[in-house]
């Protein structure tokens, strides 16, 4: 009997066990990830923490036309001569893993890169904030007998390193800050080999499909960095647009200061200061696939 | 004189082209057929309320994916409908809104020929449900 008692006893309390142990388990709310703080990887000249779904393909397509300067002479720098181009591809290879490639105009400069979003802002705030780190290298394609004569093959690298953190405030604002590292092997005279710089981005949302961007890079001025204190500081980077997102496409129309294309040439080697003149048009296009 | 006539001739024949291809490429399009559901999707429960805040993620989710082929109000108009070779049905008829929600759901979500599929593009489960609650509103 007593035995008996022994093992009911046991089993209802293994069975009103599992009862609660069900109930906590539904009780368990899941703090999902916000949905799109960005439309896209891009935002102007920077990274946005936005990773497509694993196995997407992203096509994107950049371009910086002429200084609107000279009016409707060229169309306000539309026809003007000396516009950058960058093609890119990038694939989602893992949960908010990217890495890409891409070949820009200037310097015919191909350059190879990687995102991580370590974390993503939740919609309770569990996680408040999202974290991304972006980085690239990028190798100058020019003939050789561009460079100096003592030529070495790791002449041709530049790197870029970025922490980027945002913040989704609302279905409208989202906002952007990062810092970053830049180095060039070789350098036009004049400029840095290595610069930090403050980043500063977001977007308002206007429409249901419409938001207005802007971005702001500020060159940090370390003189215990390079030795080459006696050079100028290069300009900081303001650009400002509008941005279009339909399902499989994001299309960005701005104005900015620096003809950059890949972020170490905005920060290393924007010497144009912010004013009108230097302002020119560009647009980003990005297109995606997924697998 | 001949020259003039043969301009005259081959003129009529592109304008004759273009009138007679305005009236056919609208009825070119054909109706998309009777769906096959999985019995899964039919029984399939919609676990999300229709409150104001579902309702706003799924006009979102609606305006970014579906508004170019099914038009802002989902009569099937938007601007990229007019590629399509298949006809767009309207949200606002009766069969339409007298389907199960699992049956939109695997209309909207799973899709088949020129109906895209969006497993791939709204991963979550309640996103979708959001969308499905927003068709509805779309009487």
């Amino acid at each position: 009997m007593r035995k008996n008692i022994f093992t009911l006893s046991f089993l209802l309390v293994f069975a009103f066990g599992s009862v609660l142990a069900q109930e906590t388990e539904t009780e368990k709310v899941i703090d999902k990830p916000v949905r799109s703080p960005f439309e896209s990887g891009y935002l102007i000249d920077n990274q946005t923490t936005v990773i497509q779904p694993v196995n997407t393909l992203e096509f994107a397509i950049q371009h910086k036309f002429g200084t609107v300067e000279n009016g409707h002479s060229d169309l306000w720098g539309l026809y003007a001569s000396g516009a950058n181009i960058r093609l890119g591809l990038s694939y989602v290879v893992a949960n908010n893993v990217q890495v890409g490639i891409g070949v820009s105009k200037r310097n015919m400069t191909t350059d190879f890169n990687a995102k991580w979003t370590i974390l993503e802002q939740t919609r309770n705030n569990t996680v408040p904030l999202a974290l991304a780190l972006y980085g690239n290298i990028a190798i100058d394609g020019r003939d050789k007998d561009q460079f100096h004569e003592d030529f070495k093959s790791s002449n041709r690298l530049s790197s870029f390193a970025q922490v980027i953190v945002g913040r989704k405030f609302s279905d409208a604002i989202s906002l952007q800050t990062g810092v970053s590292f830049s180095h060039y092997n070789l350098i036009d005279m004049g400029n840095y080999h290595d610069k930090f710089a403050l980043h500063f981005n977001g977007r308002f949302k206007v429409s249901p499909q419409g938001s207005i961007i802007f971005n702001f890079d500020a060159p940090l001025d370390l003189d215990y960095l390079d030795s080459a204190e006696n050079y100028d500081n290069p300009k900081p980077n303001l650009s400002f647009g509008y941005e279009i997102s339909t399902s499989t496409h994001a299309f960005q129309i701005y104005m900015g200061n620096s003809s950059g294309l890949i972020q170490q040439d905005i920060i290393v080697n924007n010497h144009s200061k912010i004013d009108m003149d230097n302002f020119m048009i560009g647009f980003t296009i990005t297109r995606l696939w997924n697998f | 004189m001949k020259k003039f006539k043969n301009i005259f001739l081959g003129l009529s024949l592109v304008l004759a082209g273009a009138l007679f291809m305005a009236f056919a490429l609208p009825q070119d399009k054909k109706m998309g057929g009777p769906w096959e559901i999985p019995a899964k999707y039919k029984t399939m429960k919609n676990t999300i309320k229709d409150d104001a805040s579902s309702l706003k993620i799924g006009k979102m989710l609606y305006t970014k994916h579906c508004k170019s082929c099914h038009g802002s109000n989902g009569l099937g108009d938007g601007p990229k409908a007019r590629s399509m070779k298949t006809a767009i049905p309207p949200f606002n008829c009766e069969k339409f809104q007298a389907q199960t929600d699992g049956v939109l759901y695997y209309q909207s979500i799973i899709g088949r020929d020129e109906m895209p599929n969006y497993e791939k593009k709204i991963l979550d489960e309640e996103d979708r449900w959001a969308l499905i609650n927003y068709l509805r509103t779309l009487k």
